[in-house]
């Protein structure tokens, strides 16, 4: 069992309750949307799986470790098992693509020959050949987020989280993203992605967890909900 | 601190450096006026400090004995006062020397012994207190030893003395505590503003999993090196500065200031000491904000 959901509630001090009593449980590989209107708590839930929240109330345990119970110093551990992807895609634009992916295995310790070999590795996995000494500013919005992806895989994470991916791109790029992710996961790596784009969901036939106001409305574990 | 990593701290520090070239100069001007100031603001109270030990380690006392005293009731006085608690010495003047002490305060010119017919004056102990702040208390204890009819040490003027000199140094360190507190301030202020524009970076950092101290190193480097830099300036004018005063008042008779190498350079390497401590004070209270993430 990679993440576990006990209970947990989140009620922010300014009296917002964004979830309500949550239980689930994600195994090792699996791929799951996470879907729901504004509000319904999709970001808050994606926030505690890295520990940029806390619950109010509840457990979490992520790969058997107890996430509230976690002390400060061990958090930087924590989320080097996981690969974050953003709607923004917060690249560097001083840094080139190479520099951006490269700067994320800097940053966990990763020595100038482990950078130097896996660099081209996930530059190549996303499919960004020639692109290296390129900056965010010269590439599309679609070349953006995969370098974004690459620079979530370098560090081989078991998990990767994606908050709304697609949200920035049209339709045709959003299916070449996703395409990419399910690819991905097929080499092992647990996605979760929290999004709205139903059209996208529709064909993938993966798990999908709907969160209403809170509270999760369905989980259906091969897509059934929305068909 | 692996190797790689001082060097990409470094790197990464001249890069912000370089890159933010008009508020590094801001912050190097702000720290040599505080560290300038502070300087000065030392010195003022060392050298402050020696002129008042100096008045204080004046302080003593006379004990006037009774004119019918024999010898050995004047060693007996003498063994009693030695024997109160504090007493640094006791010295007996007999009242022959202590005429010809007034004779040489008078000069030659008058013969005091023939003006005055016989000596007027009486045996005396003159007395030193290891610490002159009870000089009044060993006093009253003096006073009260048979033998010894008067004690003098210049009461109510010592007294003043004391209380000004306290003064003088409660108002001198308040005033350093304040001026440090205005320096780390502006250097937060000024790191403040260098952080914030790397606030993203920072929260990239923290999400990939970058601990903290790898995270504050770079920041903690500029630090230290303005606030290096800002002390070495303030402390080349404060140091080339005090030579010139040395140089014109050391020889006025009544000023003695500090002119001991060793010291000086003491208070020179802690200011640029204070000077890298604020740096990375400064630093400090900025950054953590961001690194809750």
């Amino acid at each position: 069992m990679l993440v576990q959901f006990y209970n947990v509630s989140k009620i922010y001090p300014n009296g917002v309750k964004a979830l309500d009593d949550i239980s689930l449980k994600i195994e090792r590989g699996e791929f799951i949307f996470l879907m729901g209107q504004s509000g319904a708590g999709k970001s808050s839930l994606i926030k505690m799986l890295f520990r940029e929240e806390l619950p109010t109330r509840g457990q979490i345990f992520v790969a058997s470790r107890s996430i509230v119970r976690m002390k400060r110093g061990d958090v930087p551990k924590l989320r080097r098992n996981m690969g974050i992807v953003f709607q923004d895609f917060k690249l560097l634009e001083s840094k080139t693509v190479a520099e951006n992916i490269a700067f994320a295995m800097k940053v966990v310790g990763a020595s100038g020959r482990e950078i130097k070999k896996r660099v081209p590795e996930v530059i190549d996995m996303v499919g960004l050949n020639g692109k290296e000494q390129s900056f965010p500013t010269e590439l599309s919005g679609g070349e953006q987020q995969r370098v974004g992806i690459a620079r979530a895989l370098a560090n081989h994470p078991l998990m990767l989280i994606a908050d709304e991916p697609t949200g920035n791109l049209d339709m045709e790029t959003s299916q070449g993203i996703m395409e990419l992710l399910y690819d991905i996961n097929r080499k092992g790596t647990t996605v979760i992605m929290a999004t709205h784009a139903r059209e996208l969901v529709k064909q993938a036939h993966k798990r999908i967890i709907t969160l209403d106001r809170g509270k999760i409305a369905t989980d259906s574990p091969h897509g059934e909900s929305l068909l | 601190m692996k190797i790689s990593n001082g060097v990409y701290f470094a790197r990464e520090a001249a890069k912000s450096f370089s890159r933010n070239r008009l508020l590094s100069f801001a912050t190097v001007s702000t720290v040599t006026i505080c560290i300038l100031i502070l300087g000065m603001a030392v010195l003022l109270t060392m050298n402050a400090g020696l002129f008042m030990n100096r008045l204080e380690s004046d302080v003593q006392m006379i004990a006037f004995l009774d004119k019918s005293l024999n010898q050995r009731q004047i060693n007996a006085a003498r063994d009693k006062i030695k024997e109160i608690e504090g007493i640094k010495s006791v010295e007996f003047i007999s009242r022959d020397k202590s005429l010809e002490q007034l004779q040489e305060t008078y000069g030659r010119e008058y013969d005091l012994k023939t003006t005055l017919g016989s000596n007027p004056l009486p045996h005396t102990f003159k007395i030193e207190a290891h610490n002159p702040q009870e000089v009044a208390q060993i006093a009253q204890q003096v006073d009260k030893i048979a033998g010894v009819y008067k004690v003098n040490y210049g009461q109510g003027v010592v007294e003043r003395l004391f209380q000004v000199t306290r003064w003088v140094r409660i108002i001198s360190i308040a005033f350093i505590v304040v001026l440090a507190a205005g320096a780390v301030f502006l250097i937060a202020t000024t790191t403040r503003l260098s952080v914030f524009a790397r606030r993203k970076e920072i929260y990239l950092m923290k999400l990939i999993g970058a601990t903290d101290w790898f995270i504050r190193w770079p920041f903690f480097i500029e630090g230290i090196f303005l606030g290096v830099a800002g002390s070495l300036l303030a402390v080349l004018l404060l140091g080339l500065g005090y030579q010139a005063l040395l140089q014109n008042i050391g020889s006025m008779v009544m000023v003695t200031l500090i002119s001991d190498p060793v010291l000086l350079g003491q208070i020179y390497l802690s200011l640029l000491a204070t000077g890298a401590i604020l740096g990375v004070l400064g630093t400090y209270i900025s950054l953590n904000r961001f690194l809750d993430v």
